[in-house]
């Protein structure tokens, strides 16, 4: 479930600008953290899976990697947040029994 | 270690993989370093912040399937001659049979492993059946007024029903057990496949 959970951050971590690994971890630091080791699989996987693309620009004299969001990321991240609501209901459900004992 | 350490030491690791993969992750790692000097770490720091390279292969490890890394060990690094192709199909009365027996060895493995489980299970419900039947047995005996044989019988049923609960924590421990071991072996034949050292 975090495997799949950390792909979705990923994908929110490029959301709204095109970004690179360094700064993807960095983003990602106060809400999860997240080792470069595996960072890595997670970003073949989600190429893999046509939810970004990669393109090499440069940056003082080296190249970059940057990661964009497609649209089908997009919709991913989408139905996380419909899959979410319901699982949220869930957990107010589960606390409620617990807390009338 | 230095950047150029750390990126041959991980080279050395990535052969089994396809090479194009193999120099994707290079330039990812490189490119970490970078970005880790960049933003003021020494070049040991940045090394050090990516982890212990064991760590970073077992990652890989972990997302390249078995069949790829088999793909990549078979597949020639250069074009094949023609004599060399004729060498081939003439040597297939050889390698083809090892081939299928090589195949054969891990499925037979496989099988071994869940046959264990399978027989097992079987034991603990045999060990159920008896029980029960020795309880019911003995009650019909008790009825029937043979008093004796009825204890014996629901004393045994007991018994059985003891060893059965028992072994029913066994089997779950062993099913466990089997299954770590099954993704053990997988793990290692990969590791096998990726490159000369072995990972731990």
């Amino acid at each position: 479930m975090k495997r799949g959970l950390l792909d979705i951050c990923v994908l929110a971590a490029i959301k709204n600008e095109d970004s690179y690994g360094y700064q993807i971890i960095k983003d990602m630091k106060p809400y999860v953290e997240i080792s470069e080791s595996t960072l890595y699989p997670i970003l073949r996987r989600l190429e893999a899976a046509e939810l970004l693309t990669v393109r090499s620009a440069e940056h003082n004299g080296r190249l970059r990697k940057y990661y964009h969001i497609t649209q089908r990321g997009l919709e991913r991240i989408r139905t996380f947040r419909e899959e979410w609501k319901e699982i949220i209901s869930i957990y107010q459900f589960v606390t409620k029994e617990n807390s009338d004992e | 270690m230095s950047k150029a350490d750390f990126l041959s030491a991980l080279k050395a690791r990535l052969q089994g993989l396809p090479c194009e993969e193999a120099e994707q992750t290079l330039t990812y790692y490189n490119e970490m370093i970078d970005d880790h000097m960049e933003m003021g770490m020494t070049e040991e720091e940045a090394v050090a912040v990516l982890g212990p390279i064991d760590e970073i292969v077992a990652q890989i490890l972990d997302d390249t399937s078995l069949f790829k890394l088999l793909h990549t060990k078979i597949k020639p690094k250069r074009a094949l001659r023609t004599f060399e192709i004729v060498l081939i199909v003439l040597g297939s009365f050889i390698w083809l049979p090892l081939l299928i027996a090589a195949a054969a060895i891990f499925a037979s493995v496989y099988v071994a492993i869940w046959s264990v489980a399978i027989a097992l299970y079987a034991v603990d419900a045999s060990l159920a059946v008896g029980a029960v039947c020795g309880l019911f047995g003995g009650v019909a005996y008790l009825f029937g007024g043979m008093a004796a044989t009825g204890s014996l019988a629901m004393g045994g049923g007991l018994c059985l029903a003891g060893l059965a609960i028992l072994l029913a924590f066994g089997c779950q421990y062993a099913a466990k057990g089997l299954i770590r071991l099954g993704k053990w072996l997988l793990l290692g034949t990969k590791a096998l496949l990726l490159g000369k050292e072995k990972v731990k």
